[in-house]
């Protein structure tokens, strides 16, 4: 029998088990750990989950989205050099000092944030979304702690997140956002005001989804994201960031399919801002950020 | 991959443009072979409709890290969105009891502390719940009846790849090419708006269509019939991105006898050797 009809042979008793099934428990070799909290076993390797079914929204911004926001934010350079340097005309430390060598050195002036120009068109730099994060302010929280509670609940159901959820370590769940200044007679630093989450991955693009599909069609009084007017600046940092954001009110929460489930059990709805964050730098970044935003059908209007 | 080889492409094949009209400016040239001619062609893609079918590694993989994050999930809250004994929750329960069964083995569920009778109760009771709420109806097969037949003109056809269209026009000396719709640029017009206009002159206005921005995404040289190539000018054939949303094309320009929906392996061997080497790092291998 030769090799090649001795490995078809074989085949069936491969194909015999399943591969989507739990087929027989590991056999345990070595001693487990107990936790010493717990005392609970702990296995040997750091155990983390990762995706665990294919992904729409991901296949689509691949097969469809880059090469279109390619074509559409593409800068054409006549030549592989880099284009010159503007004449440095605010002054600087000497950066040979050794005192200033390795510190942050801004020019006179501020470091200019609004007038860098976006990096030059290469196929590493085409835009794509890294997060999006969620964030809901609540007012009565900084008179009682208790009254964060609700939109605590409200967001651990919307996106499932938990902290270091999955083994991740990188993943922080529902956080806790808190005063950062002293504001006359209401916030002082340190007193909760809100909660926000970050959503990377998988759970970015579940969201997504259930946004585009299931919320924005069902609120009647939207329209779409307003676009700032045409005149306004387009050196300020929100437009040089390329974030795009906008809010729902509390009355937009029960249509999504994990609230809307059981409206009853909140005692009440938060509204939330959603904040789109993409890797586009420089000028024209919130643009593109749009262009990628548009593309998994969020609407835009202008006024 | 894809789109860094495109990128490569459009970038060096706007470049050499830009230097070809400088070398067409050569006082050596007559004043009426200098003037090159321009004309659009549009790649007009449907985009996949279906979600990829997962390799049998990835359907292993995904299923592994299904069974981790059902083994690690947090418990959840039966109380915080079922009322008790509600037929909701035995619903819940029953699926929920499937899903562990499948993902770990028949051995690994705990035995359900009610009677056998009152365990086929409930199965009886969310199977009525079922048959109220209409489920139960069957999704559309993954494979649409074009793909058995062989039908190219098909929108539908295989759902899972990006389709392009080509047209099968009349050639030099009567012999029947194909090619992306393709037209001329008037003067004082845009490439970009060109583009649309000549994609309604060849394939009818029975469609949506969309052109992805204003540049073009590639650029074609037909090779020159004529015997001296100093004599004729030079022809340029900008390429442009656009999508089909709805509707289908009707093919109406004059030499236009025939349309496909083709996948980058059909567009092969279809077209010529020179316009393949032009276009296909334009197009997409899924």
């Amino acid at each position: 029998m030769s090799t090649a009809a001795q490995a078809i042979a074989k085949a069936p008793s491969f194909t015999r088990h399943s591969i989507t099934r739990f087929q027989r428990a590991p056999w345990i070799v070595r001693k487990l750990r107990r936790s010493p909290t717990s005392g609970l076993p702990v296995p040997h390797v750091r155990v983390v989950t990762r995706e665990f079914a294919p992904c729409r929204l991901s296949d689509h911004y691949h097969n469809t989205l880059k090469d279109d926001l390619m074509y559409m934010t593409y800068k054409h350079l006549p030549s592989d050099k880099p284009p010159p340097e503007p004449r440095k005309i605010r002054l600087t430390f000497d950066p040979n000092d050794p005192y200033s060598k390795f510190r942050y050195n801004p020019p006179v002036g501020g470091s200019q944030v609004g007038k860098k120009p976006a990096p030059p068109s290469t196929p590493e730099n085409i835009v794509y979304l890294e997060r999006i994060q969620l964030h809901s302010m609540v007012k009565e929280s900084v008179q009682n702690k208790s009254n964060l509670l609700g939109a605590m609940m409200q967001m651990k159901a919307l996106t499932g997140e938990s902290f270091q959820g999955g083994g991740h370590h990188a993943v922080e769940g529902v956080q806790i956002v808190r005063g950062k200044k002293a504001v006359g007679g209401w916030l002082r630093p340190g007193i909760p005001v809100g909660v926000k989450v970050d959503l990377r991955g998988q759970s970015m693009y579940d969201f997504l989804g259930t946004l585009v599909e299931f919320v924005l069609p069902r609120l009647r009084d939207f329209n779409g994201v307003v676009l700032p007017p045409s005149s306004s600046s387009t050196k300020t940092p929100s437009a040089v960031s390329g974030v795009v954001s906008f809010g729902l009110p509390p009355h937009a929460m029960m249509f999504f399919p994990q609230i809307e489930v059981n409206v009853d059990a909140y005692p009440k709805l938060y509204g939330m801002h959603i904040h789109f964050i993409t890797n586009a730098t420089g000028v024209g970044a919130q643009d593109k950020a749009r262009a990628l935003v548009s593309g998994f059908q969020i609407p835009f209007i202008r006024r | 991959m894809l789109s860094r080889t495109c990128c490569r492409g459009a970038r060096l094949s706007l470049r050499s443009y830009s230097t070809e009209v400088q070398n067409a400016s050569q006082p050596t040239r007559s004043k009426k072979a200098m003037k090159p001619v321009i004309s659009t062609a549009i790649v007009l893609n449907r985009s996949p409709i279906l979600t990829r079918t997962p390799t049998p590694f990835e359907t292993a993989y995904y299923s592994y890290q299904a069974r981790i994050r059902r083994a690690l999930h947090n418990p959840f809250p039966y109380d915080f969105y079922f009322k008790q004994g509600s037929l909701l929750e035995k619903r819940f329960n029953i699926e929920e009891r499937n899903r562990e069964k499948r993902a770990f083995g028949p051995g690994f569920l705990q035995k359900e502390d009610i009677t056998e009778e009152q365990r086929q109760a409930d199965i009886a009771a969310v199977e009525q719940l079922a048959i109220q709420e209409g489920e139960g109806e069957t999704l559309a097969p993954r494979k649409h009846e074009s793909d058995s037949t062989g039908d190219v003109k098909s929108l539908d056809r295989a759902g899972q790849r990006n389709l392009y269209l080509l047209l099968k026009t009349e050639g030099q000396g009567g012999k029947s090419t194909w090619r992306f719709p393709q037209g001329g640029v008037e003067k004082g017009q845009l490439l970009h708006q060109a583009a649309q206009k000549d994609l309604f002159a060849e394939c009818g206005d029975n469609m949506d269509s969309w052109i992805v921005g204003r540049t073009p995404i590639g650029v074609y040289q037909p090779p020159t019939a004529t015997p001296s190539p100093a004599e004729a000018p030079e022809h340029y054939v900008f390429f442009f991105k656009g999508h089909i949303m709805a509707g289908q094309v009707s093919p109406e320009g004059p030499g236009v006898q025939d349309f496909a929906w083709l996948t980058k392996e059909e567009i092969e061997s279809r077209v010529e050797p020179h316009y393949w080497n032009a276009i296909k790092d334009i197009l997409s291998d899924f």
